[in-house]
C-alpha cells in the first residue's frame, strides 16, 4: 500500500472529527518504543478496525495494545493487533469489539504471560463459540488457579478442560445430551446394553478421533471434528449401528500376532464390510444411515489410505463404481467369498491378508501413525483385534469403557457396599477405607454468574474416607439433653407428610361413597339393615420423606462457640446426632454426609451414613471422627447430594444443609460466584422435585443466604449453641 | 333366562396355533379344568379364547377386570324398578347358569377380595353361592372358566392370591417366532409380505427395550394396526410413529431411539 493509498484510507474511515484524535493515537503508539512492527501493524490496522467497528474502537485498540506491549511484550502487542481484525470481522456490533478488548485487558492485567497463548488461538475459539463463548473459556482458564504452566496449557488449547469446552460447543450436540437416546437406540436394534463411555480428554489423539470397543463396554469421542452439530446424532447412531454389528457377528477376535499395521487395517476394513453387510440383512435400513458417510470418490491421487477409504465403499454401496483396479479386486474378491459363506471371520483375513501384498507391490506407502479409518462411525478396530497379553496399547484401550462402568456403579449410594456393622471400631475404619480411598467420584458443571453458562466438568467430588472415633463422647452429650431429644422424636412423628389416599366407607367424611349409598337405599327397600357408613375422605396416611443432612466441615466449624467450651462443629454433630435417632425410630430413609473443599479438584463429599445403610456404631463412629479442614463449595456438593437424592422413591425428597459461613473457596477471588453457583445448584435440584432447606450459623447470614436458597428456605441462627433446641422445630416446618 | 346367542361365535375367529395350546385347551375343557393364560399384551390370547369358544361352541361371556370391580359386579345385584327391588345376574352368574365359558380378562387388575368368589367355581364344588338372593347356584355342566394374566407388569402390589393361582392351569403366550408372526400381520391386515416382514423385524426391536425403558415391546396386535395404515396408504414411517411410537412411549429420548431403529428396518 502506497502512503497516499494509505491515506486515502484513513481519510475514509475517519470521519473530519476523529481525525485527530486518531493521529494522537497512533503517534502515542510510533513513539512509545514498541518497536517499528508494532506501530506499522496499528497504523494499518486502525483504519480497518474503524470501518468495521467504527472510530472509538479503532482508539480504544490502541490503549489495548499499549496495555499489552506493557505488561506481555511486544510479540503479544502484534498478535493483539492481527487477532482484533479477525474479531472486528466477526463482531456484529460494535460493542462486541470493544468487550472483547476489555477482556483482553483484563488477561493483560491478571495473567501477562498467557496472553500471547491466548491470542495466538483466541481467532480459533472465537469462530467456533462467539464472543460470549470466548468470554467463558477466558475465564475459566484464568480461575484455573495462580499456575501459569496450567494456564498455559490451557489456552494453548492443549488441556483437557479446554478441548471438552470447545469440543461441548453444541449443547445439543454434545454426547452427555445425547446419550439418554443412544443408549436405548442401540438396545433396540441389537439388543444388548454394554456401558458407553466417552473418551476422555486425557486419551491420545488417535482414540479421540474415533470409537472403539473392548473390554465389554465402549467408547464413543466427545464428538467428530468438523461434522455439524446436526449430523452429530447420526453419526453417533451410526457408530453404535456398526459396533452393534462387531459385537453380534464378530464372534471371536482375530490373533494379531505377525501382522504388519497395514494388515490389520485392511483385515479390519474387510470385517467391518462383512459385519455390516450381515447387519443391514436384518435391517436394511442401516444401508441409507452408513451410506451418507462414505463420501470418498473415485479420483484423486490413489494413494493407499484414500484407496481404502474408496474400497470401503464399494463394499458397502452396489451403486458406487470405482475404475481402480485394487478397489474393484477388492471388491470381487469380497463377493465372491460372502456368496461362498458370508458367516466366516477367516474371509476377512484372508482377503485382507491378500489386498495387502498387492499394496505392497504397488509400493503405496502406508503410515501406521498418523492412519484413522474412514469414514468416521467406523471404530478404531482395535477391539477386534487378540494382541495377546504383553501390548501395552491394549489395557489402555480397554481402560476407557471399564472405567466407565465402574465409576457408573459407583457415584451410586445403592449399589454401595457399607461397612459391616460390627462395633469394633478399627475393622470398620479399614473397610470404609477401601471403599471411600481417595477417588474422584463425580464431576460437575460449576456455573459462572458473569457469563451466564456453566463451565463443564468443573468440579471434582472425591469421597474420602471418613476417620472413625468413639462416639462415646458424642453419647454423653446427648443422655443431657435426652428431653430434647424425646421432643424431637415427638414433633418428627407428628409431622405427617405423605400422598392423598381416597378412604371409603367411612362413617364421617367429605364426599358421600356412591356405592355404599346406593346399598345403603337398596338394603332398605328390600328390608334388610343399612349400612352407615356412606362417607369418603381424602386422607394422608403415611409419611413419606426422605432427608439427606449435609453437614459443613470446612476450617471454620473448628472455632469455638462464644461463650462455650465446644466447637460450632461439635454443636452440628450433636444436633445431627439427635436428629439421626429420631429418624430411626421412626423408620424414615435419611442419609448423613459433610463436605469441605480445598480448590474445584477436591472436593470433599464424606458419607457417614447411606439411606441404604443402618444409623449404628459404625456411622456414629464415623459422625463422631469429622473433622474441620478447607473450604465451603457449595455447589458441587448439593449437585452430588441431589443425585443420591434423587434416587430415592419418596415422596418428599428434602435436603438439608447445616452450614457456618459464606461459600468460598481457595481458588476463587470473587466472593459472588460461588455463592451464584450454589443458587444454580438449589434451583436444579428444586426442579427435580427436592426440596433444599438450610439453617445458617452466620450472624453476616443475610448477605447471601436467601440469595442462594430463597428467604423462606433457610433459617439463620445467630447463637449457635441453640441449634439442638431449633432444629426439630425446624424440621417440622420444612417437612409439612 | 336371558338368551345367550349374542354371545355365540358364528364365524372362526383366525388363530394360528404356535405351540400345542389348542390341544391342551380342548384338553382342560373336557374336565372343565379351569385355564390360566400368561402372556404379554395384544399376543393372542383373547383371540386365543374366541377362537376355542367357537371350536367348543361354547357362548363365551368376557368381563375386563378393573381396580374398582367389586364382587356384585361379577355375580349380580339388585336393582330397582317401578316394581320394586330386582335380582340381575352378573356376567358371571350368567354363564355359570347357561354353561358358557367365562374369560376374565386381566385378572390381576380386579382387587383380591373380588377375584375369591370364583374360588368356589374353580375347585370341585363348581357351585357360587349368592349370599344376598340367599341362592345357590349350581354350576351348568359346560361352564369353565378363563382368566387371563399378563405377568409384564405385575407388581408386587398386585400379583394373584396364591389359593387363587394354585386352581389353574395355565398356558404360556408369547409373541410368534418371525415367520409366523409376519403370517399374521399378512393375514390380519392384508398387508404384503414384505411390508409384513419388515413390521416383524421393527416389532422385534422395540421387544428388546422391554425393561429398558420400555415395559413392553410392540405387540402383534400394534404390529397388525401399523400394517393396516400402511394398507390405507400410509408411509411406512408414519404408520409405525401413529401405531408404534407414540403410543407406546412418552419419552423423547426413547421414542427418538425407537424411530432410528425402526428407520434402520425400513
Amino acid at each position: 500500500m502506497t502512503t497516499s493509498e494509505s491515506r486515502k484510507e484513513t481519510v475514509r474511515a475517519f470521519p473530519a472529527e476523529w481525525q485527530g484524535r486518531w493521529s494522537v493515537a497512533h503517534a502515542r503508539i510510533d513513539q512509545a518504543g514498541y518497536g517499528d512492527l508494532v506501530a506499522s501493524a496499528y497504523r494499518s490496522a486502525g483504519p480497518i478496525v474503524a470501518t468495521r467497528s467504527g472510530p472509538a474502537e479503532a482508539i480504544r485498540l490502541g490503549e489495548s495494545v499499549s496495555l499489552a506491549a506493557i505488561r506481555a511484550g511486544r510479540r503479544a502487542a502484534c498478535l493483539l493487533i492481527d487477532a482484533a481484525l479477525h474479531a472486528a470481522e466477526a463482531a456484529r456490533h460494535p460493542s462486541e469489539l470493544g468487550s472483547w478488548l476489555e477482556l483482553i485487558d483484563d488477561i493483560a492485567r491478571r495473567a501477562p504471560k498467557v496472553l500471547s497463548a491466548f491470542l495466538q488461538n483466541g481467532s480459533q475459539v472465537l469462530d467456533i463459540l462467539g464472543f460470549a463463548g470466548l468470554a467463558v473459556f477466558a475465564r475459566m482458564g484464568l480461575d484455573l488457579g495462580r499456575d501459569d504452566a496450567r494456564r498455559l496449557a490451557f489456552f494453548a488449547l492443549q488441556s483437557p478442560e479446554a478441548r471438552q469446552l470447545l469440543e461441548r460447543q453444541h449443547p445439543s450436540a454434545s454426547l452427555p445430551e445425547l446419550l439418554p437416546g443412544l443408549k436405548p437406540y442401540l438396545r433396540a436394534l441389537w439388543g444388548i446394553s454394554p456401558p458407553i463411555a466417552e473418551t476422555p480428554g486425557d486419551a491420545p489423539e488417535a482414540m479421540r478421533r474415533r470409537a472403539g470397543f473392548g473390554g465389554g463396554g465402549i467408547r464413543l469421542p466427545p464428538s467428530y471434528a468438523g461434522v455439524p452439530a446436526s449430523d452429530q446424532k447420526q453419526l453417533h447412531r451410526a457408530t453404535l449401528a456398526h459396533i452393534g454389528a462387531h459385537h453380534c457377528f464378530t464372534r471371536k477376535k482375530l490373533p494379531a500376532k505377525g501382522l504388519k499395521p497395514l494388515q490389520l487395517a485392511l483385515v479390519s476394513l474387510i470385517e467391518d464390510a462383512r459385519v455390516e453387510r450381515l447387519a443391514m440383512r436384518e435391517m436394511p435400513g442401516l444401508f441409507a444411515l452408513w451410506r451418507g458417510f462414505h463420501v470418498a470418490r473415485p479420483e484423486g491421487v490413489p494413494v493407499a489410505i484414500t484407496l481404502m477409504a474408496r474400497l470401503a465403499r464399494a463394499l458397502l454401496d452396489p451403486s458406487y463404481e470405482d475404475p481402480h483396479g485394487w478397489v474393484s479386486k477388492g471388491r470381487a474378491l469380497f463377493e465372491e467369498a460372502a456368496a461362498a459363506d458370508i458367516g466366516s471371520q477367516q474371509l476377512s483375513r484372508h482377503i485382507g491378508g491378500l489386498l495387502g501384498n498387492d499394496i505392497g507391490q504397488m509400493r503405496l506407502q502406508f503410515d501406521a501413525r498418523s492412519y484413522v479409518v474412514q469414514p468416521a462411525y467406523r471404530d478404531d478396530g482395535m477391539g477386534l483385534w487378540d494382541f495377546g497379553d504383553d501390548n501395552p496399547e491394549v489395557p489402555y484401550e480397554m481402560q476407557a469403557p471399564a472405567e466407565g462402568a465402574r465409576l457408573e456403579q459407583r457415584d451410586g449410594d445403592d449399589g454401595r457396599t457399607e461397612p459391616d456393622p460390627i462395633p469394633d471400631v478399627s475393622s470398620g475404619r479399614a473397610a470404609m477405607v477401601e471403599a471411600g480411598e481417595d477417588v474422584a467420584i463425580a464431576r460437575y458443571p460449576e456455573f459462572d454468574y458473569v457469563t451466564g453458562r456453566e463451565r463443564p466438568d468443573w468440579c471434582t467430588v472425591h469421597e474420602p474416607a471418613v476417620p472413625m472415633a468413639s462416639p462415646a463422647a458424642l453419647h454423653r452429650a446427648i443422655e443431657q439433653r435426652a428431653d430434647l431429644a424425646n421432643r424431637l422424636t415427638a414433633i418428627i412423628r407428628s409431622s405427617k407428610v405423605s400422598r392423598q389416599q381416597r378412604v371409603r366407607r367411612q362413617a364421617e367424611g367429605e364426599f358421600l361413597d356412591m356405592d355404599a349409598a346406593i346399598e345403603a337405599v337398596i338394603a332398605r327397600r328390600s328390608g334388610q339393615m343399612p349400612e352407615d357408613r356412606l362417607y369418603g375422605r381424602y386422607e394422608r396416611r403415611h409419611r413419606d420423606l426422605a432427608v439427606l443432612v449435609l453437614i459443613d466441615a470446612s476450617a471454620s466449624t473448628g472455632e469455638r462457640v462464644s461463650g462455650r467450651s465446644e466447637t460450632v462443629l461439635e454443636t452440628e454433630r450433636l444436633s445431627v446426632a439427635m436428629l439421626a435417632k429420631a429418624m430411626t425410630e421412626l423408620g424414615d430413609p435419611f442419609a448423613l454426609a459433610a463436605f469441605s473443599s480445598n480448590t474445584r479438584d477436591n472436593i470433599g463429599y464424606q458419607r457417614i451414613k447411606d439411606f441404604a445403610g443402618h444409623y449404628d456404631t459404625a456411622a456414629e463412629g464415623r459422625l463422631a471422627g469429622l473433622q474441620s479442614h478447607n473450604s465451603t463449595r457449595l455447589g458441587a456438593v448439593i449437585r452430588h447430594a441431589g443425585k443420591d437424592l434423587k434416587r430415592q422413591l419418596s415422596y418428599r425428597r428434602l435436603l438439608l444443609i447445616i452450614t457456618d459461613g459464606e461459600p468460598h473457596d481457595i481458588d476463587v477471588d470473587d466472593r459472588r460466584y460461588l455463592v451464584e453457583d450454589a443458587r444454580t445448584a438449589v434451583h436444579g435440584l428444586r426442579n427435580d422435585g427436592i426440596d433444599v432447606f438450610s439453617i445458617v450459623l452466620d450472624s453476616d447470614a443475610e448477605s447471601y443466604a436467601p440469595r442462594i436458597f430463597r428467604r423462606r428456605n433457610c433459617v439463620q441462627l445467630k447463637s449457635i449453641e441453640t441449634l439442638p433446641e431449633k432444629l426439630p422445630g425446624l424440621l417440622l416446618r420444612l417437612a409439612m | 333366562m336371558t338368551n345367550l346367542d349374542a354371545y355365540r361365535i358364528a364365524k372362526e375367529p383366525f388363530y394360528r396355533s404356535v405351540g400345542g395350546e389348542v390341544g391342551l385347551f380342548e384338553a382342560a375343557y373336557r374336565s372343565r379344568m379351569p385355564v390360566m393364560l400368561k402372556g404379554p399384551t395384544g399376543c393372542g390370547k383373547t383371540r386365543f379364547v374366541e377362537h376355542m369358544a367357537w371350536r367348543l361352541g361354547r357362548p363365551l361371556i368376557t368381563v375386563s377386570c378393573h381396580e374398582d370391580m367389586t364382587a356384585s359386579d361379577l355375580v349380580g345385584r339388585y336393582l330397582l324398578d317401578a316394581e320394586g327391588t330386582v335380582w340381575h345376574d352378573g356376567p358371571l352368574t350368567l354363564a355359570v347358569r347357561q354353561g358358557a365359558i367365562c374369560y376374565l380378562d386381566e385378572i390381576v387388575e380386579a382387587r383380591q377380595d373380588t377375584t375369591v368368589v370364583i374360588h368356589s367355581l374353580t375347585d370341585d364344588r363348581r357351585i357360587l353361592p349368592l349370599e344376598k338372593k340367599n341362592e345357590v347356584v349350581k354350576a351348568h355342566p359346560d361352564f369353565q372358566v378363563v382368566i387371563s394374566y399378563n405377568p409384564g407388569y405385575q407388581s408386587v402390589l398386585k400379583d394373584l392370591k396364591e389359593s387363587t393361582k394354585q386352581r389353574f392351569a395355565a398356558i404360556p403366550f408369547d409373541y410368534p417366532e418371525a415367520a409366523g408372526e409376519a403370517e399374521i400381520v399378512m393375514r390380519e391386515a392384508g398387508a404384503d409380505k414384505r411390508t409384513a416382514e419388515t413390521l416383524v423385524r421393527i416389532g422385534a426391536r422395540s421387544r428388546n427395550l422391554k425393561g429398558r425403558g420400555l415395559d413392553e415391546g410392540a405387540s402383534t396386535r400394534m404390529l397388525v394396526n401399523a400394517a393396516l395404515l400402511v394398507a390405507a396408504g400410509v408411509p411406512i414411517m408414519e404408520a409405525c410413529q401413529v401405531a408404534l411410537v407414540i403410543p407406546i412411549t412418552d419419552d423423547d429420548d426413547l421414542r427418538d431411539a425407537l424411530t432410528g431403529a425402526i428407520a434402520a428396518c425400513v
